[in-house]
């Protein structure tokens, strides 16, 4: 019987051919990797062939401002992220399931809402005389309206508040395989909360973390409309010069090199992590 | 009066209209091996996590040495536990688990490496010291929790039904090792389990719950052999309850009539009984011989069915009002062609049968 079944697994397992896998295959192609070569292949031809987008990216002093402000704002956004999701996925995670369900679809929802729209209502509250500044400065606390939009605060505030389901979600299934009473025992051996959360906890929840915070990271590196919106001009990401080059310059060669690094450097952070993840689950299993 | 070691005063615990324990009351000397015995949902956890601290008592108190343990939160209250499930950080190394308490209170890393060791080599684990929790089996992963649980020389070791999750071999094979840690460390246990088996035979004396309740408190031979209700004959070992009506009580020696119109004199009577009072009397299925003796009483039973259990025989055995009862006597004691006399006599001594109320 057992053969029987190997054998079944086997003849399941078994495609049909790799005609099966063809249409996707040309899917991926089409759409995947033609663009992306094609991008490669403008940013060292235009104007001319050659390297000279790439040094020009590289060698300038603005458009390293440009790359290191994404990376800034990237990990400021993630780090935030990290901080503001931990204790709501904690809170899921002990939740009622019935209630954790009404909660997460609340989060979900704000996941389909337009995400112009969710901008645009931050606009609405973080500008100088938005509903944050005046209830501030009626209820006495402050007599200057804070800068809270175009700069990095505006931007932060705006992405974390984007990017917070993408960390909640992994982060809730890594604490919720958790068992609680891991924590009592910890309590009982004599840790007090903090050196249960410090020592046993935030160990166990460092795979949600690091798969969370590398989504929201590479997602914050080209994002778009939220730093257009909400942040200022000395902060300018990548994702709004490369619209500027192409847009305002028509300057192809330049903003696909720009795309291309942008590209590269995401699939090296994702290469890092599966470098990680893999670390830890051999010797997890050791 | 000697002020005991660990004391439960009037503990009562309700979850809404639902009352989990009601005024538990019980001393536990220091050193002892103390089992809460019963069923699922009698209270006996609630009690046992009452003590942990993970349960805020509705009312009542907790002793140790004196000072009530309420007000300490679990991690100050200084208690090992060994819980049900298996609850190391499997992140961390056997040896890293068990000096983790010695860790979070700070101890000198040399005194850390000797006291892991001692322990490691308390549950004979030594060699697993460097493996991850997930690489051990479920019996080794419950002896790291025991060595967890004792290396901060706590006073009191709690244990919620440790062995549950394993099998009879590995279960009785780690029950010896509990017994021989206990001998050798002195440390008081509370130990919570429903397996009647394993509470006699591991523990000093024996708390039997029931519905939130203390039914009987004393030692394993107590309960077997001195049943304070039905309840406890019932719950501790086999038992038959023959229906009978009682005639008289002289001096705790009860006189009654079977069903089957036969008259016993001296049952060993628990409580008070009207004369013609409905009554079940109790009597062990061990208890009952195939030879008569001078003080013996008789039944008239017809054999039903006789099984070779090894060191005993069972036999099942009708009565002649009709009641199907259990008699395990040794092999060495029957012989197989015995059984063959379909309509035969059992004997049992009447000072081993208890009489109850129906």
């Amino acid at each position: 019987m057992s053969v029987e079944t190997q054998r079944s697994i086997a003849t399941m397992r078994m495609p049909g051919g790799l005609g099966s896998l063809l249409p996707a295959l040309i899917l991926i192609g089409l759409f995947f990797v033609v663009p992306v070569l094609a991008l490669l292949l403008r940013s060292v031809t235009e104007p001319a062939p050659g390297l000279q987008n790439y040094s020009a990216l590289l060698g300038d002093g603005t458009y390293a401002r440009v790359f290191f402000n994404t990376f800034l704002v990237a990990a400021v956004v993630t780090i935030v992220t990290v901080l503001v999701a931990f204790p709501v996925a904690w809170m899921l995670a002990i939740m009622p399931p019935a209630l954790a369900s009404i909660v997460f679809g609340v989060i979900i929802l704000s996941m389909w809402t337009n995400l112009l729209t969710r901008t645009y209502a931050w606009m609405v509250l973080l500008q100088r005389t938005g509903v944050i500044n005046r209830a501030l400065m009626a209820s006495g606390i402050i007599d200057q309206p804070l800068p809270l939009i175009n700069n990095l605060t505006g931007v932060t505030i705006g992405m974390v508040y984007i990017m917070l389901p993408f960390m909640i979600l992994p982060l809730v299934g890594t604490l919720r395989a958790i068992d609680p009473m891991t924590l009592r025992a910890a309590a009982l051996c004599g840790a007090s909360p903090f050196q249960a959360f410090r020592r046993i906890l935030l160990p166990l929840s460092l795979p949600g973390i690091a798969a969370g915070g590398l989504m929201v990271f590479v997602m914050s590196l080209g994002y778009f409309v939220t730093p257009a919106l909400l942040g200022g001009t000395s902060n300018m990401m990548l994702a709004e010069m490369i619209a500027q080059m192409i847009q305002s310059l028509l300057n192809w060669g330049l903003g696909s090199a720009a795309a291309f690094i942008l590209l590269v450097v995401t699939m090296a952070l994702y290469a890092l992590q599966l470098r990680l993840v893999g670390a830890r689950r051999a010797t997890g299993g050791a | 009066m000697t002020q005991p070691f660990l004391s439960i005063r009037k503990l009562r615990k309700a979850f809404g209209a639902f009352t989990a324990v009601h005024d538990v009351t019980l001393d536990i000397p220091k050193g002892e091996f103390l089992t809460f015995l019963g069923p699922s949902g009698s209270g006996k956890s609630t009690t046992l996590y009452a003590i942990a601290g993970f349960q805020d008592p509705s009312s009542g108190d907790v002793l140790l040495e004196g000072k009530s343990l309420l007000a300490v939160p679990p991690h100050k209250r200084n208690i090992g536990m060994v819980f049900q499930r298996y609850t190391l950080f499997p992140h961390l190394s056997v040896a890293e688990n068990v000096a983790f308490p010695l860790r979070v209170r700070r101890r000198p890393e040399a005194e850390v490496k000797r006291k892991v060791a001692d322990m490691l080599g308390l549950v004979r684990l030594e060699s697993f010291a460097e493996r991850l929790p997930g690489a051990l089996s479920g019996g080794q992963q419950q002896r790291v929790a025991l060595a967890r649980a004792l290396a901060y020389d706590p006073p009191i070791l709690l244990m919620d039904e440790p062995l549950s999750a394993l099998d009879k071999k590995l279960r009785e094979e780690i029950q010896a090792e509990i017994r021989r840690i206990h001998r050798e460390t002195g440390v008081t246990i509370l130990y919570v389990t429903h397996d009647q088996e394993e509470a006699l035979h591991l523990s000093d004396r024996i708390a039997l719950f029931r519905d939130g309740r203390i039914e009987q408190t004393g030692t394993g031979e107590d309960l077997y052999l001195r049943p304070a209700t039905d309840f406890v004959a019932g719950f501790i070992g086999n038992s038959n309850f023959l229906a009978a009506e009682h005639l008289e009580t002289v001096g705790g020696a009860a006189t009654i009539r079977l069903g089957d119109g036969s008259l016993v004199s001296g049952i060993s009577a628990n409580g008070r009984f009207e004369r013609g009072q409905k009554t079940r009397l109790m009597i062990r299925p061990e208890a009952f011989r195939l030879e008569r003796s001078p003080t013996s009483a008789e039944l008239a039973v017809e054999i039903v069915d006789v099984a070779f259990y090894g060191e005993r025989r069972r036999i099942v055995a009708r009565t002649a009002a009709g009641q199907e009862i259990d008699i395990r006597p040794t092999s060495a004691a029957m012989a197989s062609q015995e059984a063959t006399p379909r309509h035969r006599q059992v004997f049992f001594d009447p000072g081993a049968a208890f009489l109850f109320p129906a």
